[in-house]
C-alpha cells in the first residue's frame, strides 16, 4: 500500500455549485515530488541536462572556435617541439591533442557518441529485457527454462571476449559496439523483470484478470508491467553509465570507435602517450567521463530512494525528530525540563 | 429431482490433483496432492450453493475448476449445457462473460497501479463491448449500484477502505451481467459490521439480476445467511450436503456437528448450554489420504469399518448398494458417513471419551 | 550425498556450455569464404605461399562439417591450433602468457574480496557513522570510474612520480614470482588495485546492504537478547546469512572479471592472455583468438562451478533443487 496524498480541487459545476474533486496522486507524481526534494539528485539531473545540451550544440561551438572536430591545426595546435598546446592558448579552450586538433570540441563530439550509445542501447535493452523477462516469468515452464538459461548465460559471458571475437570477424564499428552493449544489457534487466513477474503473477488481481478473460499479453503489459516500472526505471538509469563506460573501454582498446572520430575512450587512448607532457590531454576527457557516469549513478540512486515508500517514512521520521528537537529546545528554554527529559535531581532515590 | 432447466451448473465427478515434484538428478513427480477427490454437485439458477470447509478442504480449488481458471484432472463441469473442461482457451473466452469471481483479499485482488474506473471497466475492454464515454457511463452506473460514489472513478484502490474495495470487486464481477458469480470467501477479510453490508448487497443483486452464487466460506454463520443449499467439504470430498435449515438444525455428519459446536454463539446462555465437540487426532495430509473415510482418524464415532470402507454420499435411510441419483445441491439431505449422528445424540461425550488420557 | 548429485549436474551443464561456445566460435570464424579465413589464420604478414600452406594444412577446402570434426578432435586432445603469425603453437603461447594472467587474477580477487567484504561489514556495523559516510563516497567514485581510467590514473599519479624520484619498486610490465617475490609484488601491486577497485566498490555496497538487511531481522534480535557478544552475533549469524547473495553474485562477476583482466593487462603491459588476444585482433591472428575464447569459456564455467559449490555449502536449501 502506498502512502497517498490528497489534492483538493474545488470546481465550479454548470449549475454554480462547487464540486470537490478529490483525486489521488499517481505513483509517478509522488516519486517526482520526493526526487525534487533530494538536492543531490537534482544537481545530478542538472549536470546531465547540461551535458546533453553541450552535446547537442557541439557544432555551434565548433563554429565559434573555427575548429571542426577532426581537423588538425599543426600551426596553432602544436608548439615548437610538436607537442600539444595547453588550455587557453591560440584559441584552444582546453588545449589541443596529439595532432593539433581542438580538445574541447573533440570532447563535445565524444559526448555525442557516449550519450547516444548510452541512452539508445539502454532503451533497446530495456524493451528487450522487459519483454523477455515478462514472458519468461509469466509463461513459466519450458519457455521460462530456456529464457532463464539464456539470460544466465549472457550475464556470465565475458563481454570483452565477445568484443574481441566480433571485432576480429567484422572489424570494429559503432554498430557492432551498440549491438554488443545491447546484447549484454538486456540480460540484467530481464533477470530482474522475471523475478518480479514471478512474484506478481501470484497476486489475486492477476487471477482476477484471467477470470475476466484477459489474454496473457494483455495481462503482461497492462497489469504486470505497471507494477514493474519502478525497478526497471532504476536499473535503466544505472545501465546508462555502464553502457557509456563500456563504449569508452572498447574504444580505449581500439576495438570500438576508430579515430579520427572522437570518442572519450580513444582520446584517452591517444593521451597515454602524452601524459608526461600534456596533463590536460588526459585530465579533461577523463573528467568528462567521470562527471557523466557519476551524475547518472547519483540520479539512479536518487530515483531508487524516491520510489521506495519506506524512504518517505524515514524522511518523515527525520523531519519529525528535528521538529520535536526544536520544539523541546524552545520550550525547555522557557519552562525548564519537560516530561520527556525528567530532571535527574528530582528523581526519587532508590527507584 | 431438480428440473434440468433449473440447473445452471452441473459438476460431475470432478477430480483435481496437484503433482508434487522432487529434485535429485531429474525433477520427477513423487506424489499427488488430492485437492478435490470426486465431487459432484449442481447449482440451480438464481440460487446460492454454500461451500464450507477448513483450509485445505479443497473448496477454493473446486471453485477455480468451476470457473475454468485451472484445468481439471478428470471429471466434467457442465455450464448451461456445455462441458467447459474440454474447451480451448479461445472457446472459453465468451464463456467468461457468464462466470465471474469475487476474491477474498480486498487488498490484493485489485491492481494497485490502476485506477478504479479502469479496473471495473476492464471486462468491457476485454470483450470489446463498450468504449470511451459509453464505458465510463456504464462503469459509473455499476459503481452507484454497488454503493460507491461514481465521482471516485479516477481514484486508486489504496484510497478505499476494505469494504469499499470488495464493492469494487463486486462491480467488476457484475459488469458483464454474468449468470454465475463464484464468491471465494468474499467477507472473510472484512470487519464484522462491514460483512453484513456486503452480504446484503450480494443478496440484493441476486434478486435484481437473477444471479446464481457459489459461495465459499469457512464461517458457518455467514454461509447460513446467504445460502439456499449448503455443502460441507473435508479433505477434497463432500461430507454432507443439505438445504440450509436441514443442515443447521439436524446435522448428521460428525464433522458438521463439530463445526457447528465450535461456532461462537452470540447469546451467552446458548453458548453455555452448547457442548463443544473437540476433535482429536492429526489432520491427515492431502498427499496421502488415509483409506476409508477421510475423517475417521479424528471422528468421535469411528469404528473399524470406517478405516477400510469409504462411505458414499447417500440420503437418509438409503443403503449403499442402491442406485443413487441424488446430487449435492438438490433439496435432499445427503451424508457420507457409516454412522451418522442421530437427532439428540450427544457427540461431545463421545469425543471426550476418545481423548488420550 | 545430494551435494554430489548437484555437483555432477553442474559439471555436465558446464561441459555442455563449453562445447556450445567452442561450436559457436568455430562457426563464427570458419563459416566464411575460404580465402578470408585463411588470411586471418595466417596473420597479417602472410605471403600467398603461406596462405596456401594454411589452406592445405588445415584442410580449409573440405566441407565445413569435416572441418568441425577435426576441430573438436583437436580440442579434445588439447591442441588449440597454430599461430602462423608468431610461428608457434597456441599451446606454447598459452603456457607463456598464462602466468601473468594467473598472478593478476589471484591477487586481484583476493584483494577485492578482503577489502570489499571488510569495508562492507564495518560500514554496516557502524552504519551512518563517519567511516560509513567516507566509504560511501569512495564507493560511488569507484563505481563511476572505468577500470582503464583507474589504471591510467594510478600510473600517472603513483608510478610516474615515484619513478622520476628513483623509486623503482613499482614498475610496469611483468616479473614472475620465481624472479623474486618482492619484485613480483612491486610489478603487480598497481594492477591488483586496478583490477580490484571497481569490484571492491560493488561488493562493499552489496555486503553492506545485505548485512544491514540481515541485521534487522528478528532472529538477530533474539541472538542479542540471548546475550551473545556483538561480534558473535555479527559474524556467526549476520555475515553467514548475508554472504549467500554475495557468493551468488561472484558467479556472475566472473565474466566482468575477465574484462577487467584484459584491460588491466593492456594498461600495464603485463603481456598476459588478455593483452595478447587484443593484439591478436590487430595482427589478424585468428588461432590465438579462438584459443582465448575457448579458454575464457572454460574459466567461466569452472569458476561458476566453484562458486555454486560454495553457495551450496553455505545454503543447504540449494542442494535439493
Amino acid at each position: 500500500m502506498s502512502i497517498t496524498e490528497v489534492q483538493f480541487e474545488a470546481r465550479e459545476a454548470a449549475d454554480g455549485q462547487s464540486i470537490a474533486n478529490i483525486e489521488g496522486r499517481s505513483q509517478w507524481q509522488l516519486t517526482w515530488r520526493r526526487l525534487r526534494s533530494d538536492k543531490v539528485s537534482m544537481i545530478a539531473l542538472a549536470v546531465i541536462i547540461i551535458m546533453v545540451l553541450l552535446a547537442i550544440t557541439a557544432p555551434v561551438f565548433a563554429a565559434i572556435t573555427h575548429h571542426p572536430p577532426n581537423v588538425a591545426f599543426p600551426n596553432t595546435g602544436e608548439n615548437a617541439v610538436g607537442l600539444p598546446v595547453g588550455p587557453f592558448t591560440n584559441g584552444f579552450w582546453l588545449g589541443s591533442d596529439g595532432t593539433g586538433r581542438d580538445l574541447f570540441i573533440r570532447i563535445l563530439y565524444g559526448a555525442r557518441i557516449s550519450l547516444f550509445v548510452g541512452v539508445v542501447t539502454t532503451f533497446i535493452a530495456a524493451c528487450l529485457g522487459v519483454s523477455i523477462g515478462l514472458m519468461a516469468g509469466y509463461f513459466g515452464g519450458i519457455i521460462d527454462t530456456l529464457l532463464a538459461r539464456l539470460t544466465d548465460a549472457v550475464l556470465a559471458f565475458p563481454y570483452v571476449v565477445l568484443a574481441i571475437a566480433l571485432a576480429a570477424v567484422f572489424g570494429p564499428s559503432l554498430t557492432i559496439i551498440m549491438a554488443i552493449i545491447t546484447f549484454f544489457s538486456w540480460a540484467g534487466i530481464a533477470r530482474i523483470v522475471r523475478g518480479q513477474t514471478l512474484s506478481i503473477k501470484e497476486k489475486e488481481y492477476i487471477e482476477a484478470a484471467r477470470s475476466i478473460g484477459a489474454g496473457p499479453f494483455r495481462i503482461m503489459f497492462l497489469d504486470i508491467l505497471p507494477n514493474l516500472m519502478a525497478p526497471v526505471l532504476v536499473v535503466a538509469t544505472l545501465y546508462i553509465p555502464a553502457a557509456v563506460v563500456f563504449e569508452a573501454t572498447l574504444s580505449f582498446l581500439s576495438l570500438g570507435i576508430q579515430p579520427p572520430t572522437a570518442s572519450w575512450g580513444n582520446i584517452l587512448s591517444e593521451a597515454t602517450n602524452f601524459y608526461q607532457t600534456s596533463w590536460w590531454y588526459v585530465v579533461f576527457p577523463a573528467l568528462a567521463l567521470l562527471i557523466t557516469t557519476l551524475a547518472f549513478n547519483l540520479l539512479g540512486d536518487g530515483i531508487r530512494d524516491a520510489m521506495d515508500p519506506r524512504t518517505e517514512r524515514i524522511l518523515a521520521a527525520r523531519r519529525m525528530r528535528r521538529q520535536r528537537k526544536r520544539r523541546r529546545r524552545a520550550t525547555a528554554a522557557l519552562t525548564g525540563p519537560t516530561k520527556d527529559f525528567p530532571d535527574p535531581a528530582r528523581q526519587a532515590p532508590g527507584i | 429431482m431438480a428440473d434440468d432447466d433449473d440447473v445452471l451448473v452441473r459438476v460431475e465427478n470432478l477430480v483435481k490433483y496437484f503433482p508434487v515434484k522432487a529434485g535429485g538428478f531429474i525433477r520427477h513427480t513423487v506424489g499427488q496432492v488430492h485437492a478435490v477427490d470426486d465431487v459432484s454437485l449442481i447449482i440451480e439458477r438464481g440460487k446460492t450453493l454454500g461451500l464450507v470447509g477448513e483450509t485445505g478442504s479443497g473448496k477454493s480449488t473446486l471453485a477455480r475448476c468451476v470457473a475454468g481458471l485451472i484445468p481439471v484432472t478428470s471429471g466434467q463441469v457442465i455450464f448451461d449445457g456445455r462441458d467447459i473442461t474440454k474447451l480451448s482457451r479461445g472457446a472459453m473466452r465468451p464463456l467468461r462473460r457468464e462466470v465471474q469471481m469475487i476474491f477474498q483479499d480486498p487488498y490484493s485482488s485489485l491492481n494497485p497501479r490502476r485506477r478504479v474506473g479502469s479496473i471495473i471497466g476492464e471486462p468491457f475492454a476485454v470483450h470489446g463491448i463498450a468504449t470511451g464515454t459509453e464505458r465510463k457511463r456504464r462503469v459509473q452506473e455499476l459503481m452507484e449500484r454497488v454503493g460507491l460514489n461514481p465521482e471516485h472513478y479516477n481514484r486508486f484502490p489504496a484510497e478505499f477502505s476494505g469494504g469499499q474495495r470488495q464493492r469494487i470487486g463486486v462491480a467488476r464481477a457484475l459488469a458483464l451481467r454474468p449468470k454465475l458469480i463464484i464468491c471465494d470467501e468474499p467477507v472473510s477479510a472484512l470487519d464484522v459490521s462491514i460483512q453484513a453490508q456486503v452480504l446484503n448487497l450480494l443478496a440484493d443483486l441476486q434478486t435484481e439480476y437473477g444471479l446464481s452464487y457459489l459461495f465459499i466460506a469457512h464461517d458457518l454463520e455467514v454461509v447460513r445467511h446467504v445460502s439456499d443449499k449448503v455443502a460441507v467439504m473435508y479433505l477434497g470430498r463432500v461430507g454432507e450436503a443439505a438445504p440450509k435449515e436441514q443442515l443447521y438444525e439436524t446435522p448428521r455428519h460428525p464433522y458438521t456437528v463439530a463445526l457447528l459446536s465450535a461456532a461462537p454463539a452470540a447469546d451467552p446462555d446458548t453458548a453455555a448450554a452448547r457442548q463443544r465437540v473437540i476433535l482429536t487426532g492429526d489432520v491427515p495430509s492431502p498427499i496421502d489420504p488415509p483409506p476409508g473415510c477421510r475423517f475417521h482418524r479424528r471422528c468421535p464415532k469411528a469404528q473399524p469399518l470406517c478405516a477400510t470402507d469409504e462411505p458414499k454420499l447417500l440420503p437418509e435411510g438409503v443403503s449403499a448398494v442402491a442406485e443413487i441419483t441424488a446430487v449435492v445441491g438438490q433439496d435432499i439431505h445427503l451424508t457420507a458417513c457409516h454412522f451418522p449422528v442421530a437427532v439428540g445424540e450427544n457427540l461431545a461425550t463421545a469425543a471426550r471419551a476418545r481423548e488420550p488420557a | 550425498m545430494a551435494i554430489i548429485g548437484y555437483l555432477i549436474r553442474r559439471i555436465l551443464t558446464g561441459a555442455v556450455v563449453v562445447w556450445l561456445v567452442a561450436t559457436l566460435a568455430f562457426f563464427l570464424f570458419f563459416a566464411r569464404p575460404v580465402i578470408t579465413v585463411a588470411r586471418q589464420l595466417a596473420g597479417r604478414a602472410a605471403t600467398p605461399q603461406v596462405i596456401n600452406e594454411v589452406i592445405s594444412n588445415l584442410g580449409l577446402n573440405q566441407p565445413i562439417m569435416t572441418q568441425y570434426w577435426h576441430f573438436l578432435d583437436g580440442l579434445l586432445h588439447g591442441n588449440l591450433g597454430y599461430s602462423y603469425f608468431t610461428q608457434e603453437s597456441v599451446d606454447t603461447m598459452v603456457k607463456q602468457d598464462l602466468p601473468p594472467t594467473l598472478s593478476l587474477v589471484v591477487g586481484g580477487v583476493v584483494l577485492w574480496l578482503i577489502v570489499g567484504l571488510s569495508v562492507g561489514i564495518i560500514s554496516a556495523t557502524r552504519a551512518r557513522g563517519p567511516f560509513d559516510r567516507v566509504a560511501n563516497v569512495l564507493v560511488l567514485i569507484g563505481l563511476s570510474m572505468p577500470t582503464f581510467v583507474i589504471g591510467e590514473f594510478l600510473i600517472l599519479v603513483i608510478f610516474v612520480p615515484l619513478n622520476q624520484h628513483g623509486f623503482t619498486w613499482i614498475d610496469t610490465g611483468y616479473s614472475g614470482p620465481s624472479q623474486g617475490l618482492v619484485k613480483w609484488a612491486g610489478h603487480m601491486l598497481l594492477p591488483w588495485i586496478t583490477l580490484a577497485a571497481v569490484q571492491c566498490a560493488i561488493y562493499t555496497r552489496l555486503t553492506r546492504g545485505q548485512l544491514l538487511d540481515t541485521l534487522s531481522e528478528d532472529y538477530i534480535r533474539t541472538a542479542r537478547a540471548k546475550g551473545l557478544s556483538e561480534r558473535r552475533v555479527v559474524f556467526r549469524h549476520g555475515v553467514r546469512a548475508a554472504l549467500t547473495p554475495v557468493v551468488s553474485q561472484l558467479g556472475v562477476d566472473v565474466g566482468t572479471l575477465l574484462g577487467g583482466v584484459v584491460i588491466t593487462e593492456y594498461v600495464f603491459g603485463l603481456g598476459g592472455l588478455g593483452q595478447v588476444s587484443v593484439q591478436a585482433v590487430f595482427q589478424d591472428n585468428l588461432p590465438v583468438i579462438i584459443g582465448f575464447v575457448i579458454l575464457a569459456a572454460l574459466f567461466v564455467v569452472v569458476a561458476n562451478i566453484v562458486v555454486d559449490f560454495l553457495y551450496a555449502s553455505l545454503d543447504p536449501r540449494v542442494r535439493i533443487t
